[in-house]
């Protein structure tokens, strides 16, 4: 304390500003930490949610019994404000999901005591939808929810208007076995299926009360409907479940026997059977297209779950196939609803129990609380963030759905997955497609794939230059020589990469195909003429051999590869005349079905020996110079060569080094970015073909990161493929330096 | 004896021949694309002499010729014959809709060099390769060919310029005059559009603005008036000096002077015209606008874009790397933690640059950018300022990027101050601060010059991350200008490398830009050899330094 009073002014001065540099210093020392934890944490933070698994959140139960007809059908609004029923009785009833009372009630035009007895949604954007009713009318309509701004902000004001009324063809007039018996049952819609496409046409299948099947196809712009009694596909079993695309171009059927059939209702004039195949878990229950309108979901009256759609075979014809299976239910799936977003769909069997399964997946995502009631219709929300549910007594449950990517589980990212259309399980990577209904792929392996080939490639052509060029440079070039070269490496270190993903892609990639043949002479020739050569040397008399400085061998290896050069420039031709007649490419694809790609693997593993040579040779010279000089004398002095030196000596003995070495340039090429996406032809494919190219995945980020949706799916994907670019090149980094370090530690005491 | 000797001399020659191999093809590898860059960047420049190509089916073309090559082709008899073909520029491309042309040789009837052919730089389309037949400057129209019409079209093409000049410059004074009431307009439609407009107080507002906009526009009515006419009459004098050309087929085609960057005759131009016209182009290059989609003109933005991006990374990364390879020699206690840290420090250089990108995108620009916009610039929301890629953030990036570079160069001038030295300024009673100060700052110096320089030419050179952080293909304003602030940092820029990605390679007409990327390579090349050399002679000095002071 004392000490401190008696110092001079100033000094306390510089003690402060001392304390505050060390404060300083250690901040940013700490900083340096933060910032590389921070850079590893981010990427997984946003990396993670990817992993997780859909939840469920009961967001509000509502008791809404009013009356005691039975709900049809249920729909909300995007913001999940408003919802609505529809009952037997025709009755709309509207819910505000914060109050307790019905916000206000519509009425469909039912007349006297007529009874809906089936009724389905049939547009993917609004809440159309149709009702069959038992004296053989179809209604068509729509409830509308209208966004209304006022002082008190935004109010959702929902609305029903009636589209379209119509009369199903009287009964008798199908063709049926069973016509006579029946004949005194009014008209009864008893399933129904419809669906309003974009132009506006609307296509409705039902199945009457003597299990007669009809499609009717309006076609809006012509105003003309057509009419398809399709019994006679059907046989004696009759229907279960009906199913229409979202674009109308397609029905399924199924039938008590467990036959399925596919009609096409693309030409609206006709509807034709395309497909037919039965199912093996009892007859079809329930069904629903999919988003996408290729996949079909089926429920069993056994509870099975499975997801079919088309695929094409050898024979050119589409056929339905069994895709996926989920999670069963212990009673017969009663209902299907699928998501207006993504390949979502939700089944509930006739117990109440509902489950949502994911179809591209083939992952059952959630199993919802069992209900007291059994359930008697349910929805998704327009966003697919939530899911109503609307039980036997009216009473309704809106679940809150977090489930933001689906579509990427762990056999999703790293695994085949069979996608629409496709002949089998594949690894697919396709991001984005044309419409809001594209699947997407989001297979990492070809990008994975293609890194490795782009980098093994690259090794392969550098790894021995490299290290050949070390070896010259750190033991047998003379100093002036090296003085030269270890500057100009490190210059080739610093060539922008972007400078030579373009030279590769607009200079080195013409000119190979050019001079194809003449390059693969050259590979040929190079050693015979340096066997040549090396043979002439031999034959000079050792007087004047013993002469010669070091670093004489540069001079002597020029006009070999100058010669080399010469000679498979003016032989490439012949030679592809003689073994190809005249076009090797043309070779290439009839014999072994090969394409040649401008930019193919070649030209990138010889591009990125730019990036990767100056690293390998730096790094290995550094440890081939650093093998002690008493290692190398004492062998010398033994009477060893001077290559027997360095091959039983000094490699060995760098050896570590050389690894650390090879480990820095593979990680250099992995990460590579411009060159791989300026030089390839950037074709997810997984092909070891040397002539085509691949899509790596640094360049892959490149290309798609700017466009993906933040916090989107493709987003986190590719922050996933950043991650591991990130892990993997600082595990290989960090074990380089181990052993490098290792090494130092080594030869220390020599 | 004596020959078991030489049977050890000879053995494993061969192999030293082979390791010598490696040496060669490296070097051959640098020295060819040096090369390439070389002869290709420099020769874009000059300007090339006009050949005048007669064909044997009477079609003719004038232009350069660029390049030639064999070609093999089987006859119907399956004999293989020899092609000479040769690929020329014939220019023209609002007539012909190519610019390129490949020729076989043995179709040529007859190739000449007319003194009188003339070749055009044209703001839109490209080049322009024909024969003067007329120049009309208003009424005047002069059509005897010769050297006076060259003369006059000379004298027409300075008139179009200047009126050219004062057209920018009133366009410039009526964008001022409007500036404000555009602005006001732009109030006024987002307020229609937004929900406020629905409410009470929204409507008042509404015809409030709309009040001051119709008050404000009655003010400058006149000034706009005058300034207008000036413009259309400007506009029309520029649109009566009109070039009429000939192609080598002989269709004319009028061009305005107004349209014309510049025009001579190569094949009657000496060498010394040709290296002044040259020297024109390249400082036009340089230091002018890019035109045409970026294959034409300069890249002053691109270069200034690096310069500004390149300055902010090194004020970001500088004293962050320097304060943390201090901390790491002179006041961390030296232990496994440290050695880690070294480690993962040295490691961060191995990190993908596109990694970096990554981070730069989701952290800096929606994470920062994205909290910022919602807290100081909420008003312009939706449209985001700091919320997407821009010039701070691409910088920060490639901080982070090029962090390991600085501590690594630091900490190697840190090492070479002599250990005696600072226990010296110790143990005379200064403060640790005050040791680093005056005694191992002072001495790293060298080794943080080294850092920043490393950094600066990666920096330059990288792409990537830059590709994802804000930079793009045109920016239509630069990031230091005249308007307050004067630095903006949340403006997208331009930037050399990116340049030549996107020229090269999203450009619709890559063949007539192959040349311009050429030349930007060599620029950026020059700009990061150049860097690197200074580097690398800072970093050989301070080796020298740090050999002789181990005492």
């Amino acid at each position: 304390m004392l000490q401190t009073e008696t110092k001079p002014k100033h000094y306390q001065k510089v003690i402060r500003a001392d304390r505050w540099a060390r404060r300083l210093i250690t901040f940013g020392g700490y900083g340096i930490i933060a910032s590389i934890v921070a850079i590893l944490l981010f990427l997984a933070y946003q990396s993670l949610p990817l992993a997780k698994n859909a939840a469920i959140k009961t967001l509000f139960t509502f008791p809404a019994s009013q009356g005691p007809s039975k709900a049809l059908l249920t729909g909300i609004d995007p913001f999940q404000e408003i919802f609505y029923i529809l009952d037997e009785a025709g009755h709309v009833q509207f819910y505000q999901t914060a109050g307790t009372k019905p916000l206000s009630e519509a009425q469909l035009p039912l007349s006297g005591n007529e009874k809906i007895l089936a009724a389905a949604k049939g547009s993917l954007s609004s809440e159309l939808f149709a009702a069959g009713t038992d004296s053989g009318r179809i209604i068509t309509a729509e409830v509308r929810f209208q966004l209304d701004y006022s002082e008190s902000g935004r109010a959702v004001i929902p609305s029903l208007s009636v589209k379209e009324i119509w009369k199903i063809p009287a009964a008798g007039k199908a063709a049926s076995s069973n016509a006579a018996s029946s004949d005194t049952l009014p008209d009864h819609v008893e399933k129904l299926a419809f669906s309003q496409n974009e132009d506006g046409s609307r296509f409705y299948a039902w199945v009457d009360h003597q299990g007669a099947l009809w499609v009717r196809s309006y076609d809006a712009e012509e105003e003309v409907d057509y009419l398809h009694p399709l019994s006679q596909y059907l046989g004696e079993s009759s229907v279960t479940a009906l199913t229409i695309s979202n674009h109308g171009e397609n029905l399924v059927a199924a039938a008590a026997n467990g036959i399925m059939r596919w009609f096409d209702l693309k030409d609206l004039e006709k509807a034709a059977l395309r497909d037919e195949w039965s199912i093996s878990n009892g007859p079809a229950s329930a069904l629903s297209y999919l988003l996408g309108d290729q996949a079909v979901a089926i429920g069993t009256a056994a509870g099975a779950v499975e997801v079919w759609f088309p695929v094409r075979t050898p024979s050119n014809l589409m056929k339905f196939r069994q895709i996926h299976s989920f999670r069963s239910h212990s009673a017969a799936v009663a209902q299907i609803y699928h998501s207006s977003r993504n390949r979502d769909f939700l089944t509930i069997d006739a117990e109440g129990a509902a489950q949502l399964h994911y179809s591209t997946t083939g992952k059952t995502e959630v199993q919802f609380p069992r209900p007291e009631f059994s359930i008697a219709a349910g929805a998704f929300a327009p966003k697919s963030d939530g899911i109503l549910l609307v039980d036997a007594q009216k009473r309704f449950t809106l679940f809150r759905l977090d489930n933001p990517h689906p579509e990427s589980t762990v056999k999703a990212l790293f695994g085949k997955v069979w996608y629409e259309g496709y002949p089998g399980p594949e690894f697919v990577w396709q991001s984005t497609g044309g419409s809001d209904e594209f699947e997407s792929k989001l297979s990492l392996i070809p990008l994975i794939f293609g890194t490795l080939k782009g980098t093994l490639y690259a090794l392969l052509f550098s790894v021995p230059i490299a290290l050949l060029a070390a070896i010259y440079v750190s033991q047998f070039a003379p100093f002036r020589l090296s003085r030269i070269v270890k500057p100009t490496v490190e210059i080739m270190a610093a060539l922008p990469s972007v400078v030579i993903g373009f030279l590769a892609g607009l200079y080195f990639s013409p000119l190979f195909e050019q001079y194809l043949m003449s390059t693969f002479v050259f590979l040929i020739l190079l050693p015979l003429i340096f066997l040549a050569g090396v043979a002439a040397w031999r034959a000079v008399p050792e007087s004047y051999r013993m002469k010669i400085r070091p670093g004489f061998e540069v001079l002597f290896i020029i006009p070999v590869i100058l010669i080399a050069l010469q000679a498979s420039a003016s032989l490439g031709h012949p030679v592809e005349n003689f073994l190809f007649r005249g076009n090797f490419q043309q070779w290439l694809y009839t014999t072994w079905g090969i394409t040649y790609e401008t930019r193919n693997s070649f030209v990138v593993g010889f591009a990125l020996g730019f990036a990767v040579i100056p690293i390998i040779f730096t790094v290995s010279e550094d440890a081939l110079s650093n093998v002690p000089k008493s290692l190398t004398s004492a062998s010398l002095a033994l009477g060893a060569s001077r290559w027997q030196t360095v091959r039983r000596v000094v490699i060995p003995a760098a050896s570590g080094g050389i690894f650390a070495a090879i480990m820095l340039g593979l990680g250099r090429a992995v990460g590579e970015t411009m060159i791989v996406l300026m030089a390839t032809g950037n074709t997810p494919i997984i092909d070891f073909n040397p002539f085509n190219g691949f899509r790596a995945m640094s360049a892959c980020i490149a290309v798609e990161i700017p466009e993906a949706p933040v916090g989107g799916t493709l987003y986190r994907v590719l922050f996933l493929t950043a991650l591991l670019l990130f892990v993997f090149t600082f595990v290989l980094n960090t074990l380089s330096s181990l052993v490098g370090e290792r090494l130092r530690k080594k030869y220390a005491r020599f | 004896m004596e020959r078991r000797i030489s049977y050890f001399k000879q053995k494993g020659d061969s192999y030293i021949f082979a390791a010598s191999l490696g040496l060669v093809i490296s070097l051959g590898m640098v020295a060819w694309i040096i090369f390439v860059i070389l002869s290709r960047g420099l020769s874009f420049f000059w300007p090339g002499d006009t050949v005048l190509v007669k064909l044997h089916n009477d079609s003719a073309y004038l232009g350069e010729i660029w390049e030639s090559k064999t070609v093999y082709r089987l006859d119907a008899e399956g004999d293989e014959h020899e092609e000479e073909q040769f690929q020329m520029k014939i220019g023209n491309r609002d007539l012909y809709g190519r610019d390129f042309i490949w020729l076989n040789r043995a179709d040529v009837a007859q190739e000449s060099s007319p003194p009188d052919a003339v070749t055009i730089e044209r703001r839109e389309y490209g080049k322009f390769f024909g024969f003067i037949r007329a120049v009309q400057i208003g009424e005047e129209r002069f059509e005897q060919p010769g050297a006076v019409l060259f003369e006059k079209a000379r004298e027409a093409h300075r008139q179009a310029t200047a009126t050219r000049g004062r057209i920018k410059d009133t366009q410039k004074k009526l964008n001022k005059l409007m500036q404000p009431l555009a602005n006001l307009q732009r109030e006024i439609t987002l307020l229609q559009l937004s929900p406020e407009a629905k409410t009470e107080k929204g409507r008042q507002k509404l015809a409030e603005l709309q009040k001051e906009a119709e008050s404000r526009e009655q003010s400058i009515a006149d000034g706009y008036g005058i300034l207008n006419q000036e413009l259309e009459r400007l506009t029309l004098q520029n649109r009566s000096i009109i070039l009429t050309m000939a192609t080598a087929e002989g269709a004319e085609k009028e061009i305005y002077f107004s349209e014309i960057v510049r025009f001579f005759r190569p094949n009657t131009m000496s060498g010394l015209a040709k290296a002044w016209l040259y020297a024109g182009k390249l400082w036009e290059f340089v230091a002018d606008e890019p035109r045409e989609s970026n294959t034409e003109g300069g890249v002053f933005p691109a270069i200034f874009g690096t310069v500004v991006m390149v300055l902010l990374m090194s004020i970001a990364v500088v004293p962050f790397g320097v304060m943390a390879a201090i901390y790491l020699n002179e006041y961390a206690r030296q232990g496994a933690m440290i050695r880690f840290i070294r480690l993962s420090v040295n490691n961060l250089a191995g990190v993908p640059s596109i990694v970096f990108g990554v981070f730069g995108l989701g952290f800096f620009i929606y994470a920062v950018g994205g909290s910022i916009d919602q807290f100081f610039f909420s008003d312009k929301l939706p449209e985001p300022t700091f919320g997407t890629g821009g010039i701070l953030w691409a910088s920060f990036t490639l901080a982070l990027l090029t962090l390991p570079v600085v501590v690594v160069a630091t900490e190697e001038g840190l090492l070479a101050v002599p250990r005696a030295n600072k226990e010296g300024a110790l143990a005379l009673g200064a403060t640790r601060w005050q040791m680093i100060r005056k005694v191992v700052l002072p001495n790293a110096l060298p080794g943080i010059l080294t850092g920043l320089i490393l950094a600066i030419s990666r920096g330059a050179g990288e792409v990537a991350p830059l590709m994802i952080t804000g930079v793009v293909k045109l920016a239509p304003t630069l990031a230091i200008d005249g308007s307050f602030p004067f630095l903006h940092l949340d403006r997208k820029f331009m930037h050399l490398g990116f340049h030549i990605y996107d020229v090269g390679f999203q450009s619709p007409n890559v063949e007539a830009a192959k040349p311009m990327v050429y030349t930007t390579a060599l620029l950026l090349i020059v700009i990061v050899v150049l860097l690197n050399l200074v580097a690398i002679y800072f970093r050989n000095r301070l080796r020298k330094k740090y050999r002789g002071s181990t005492f």
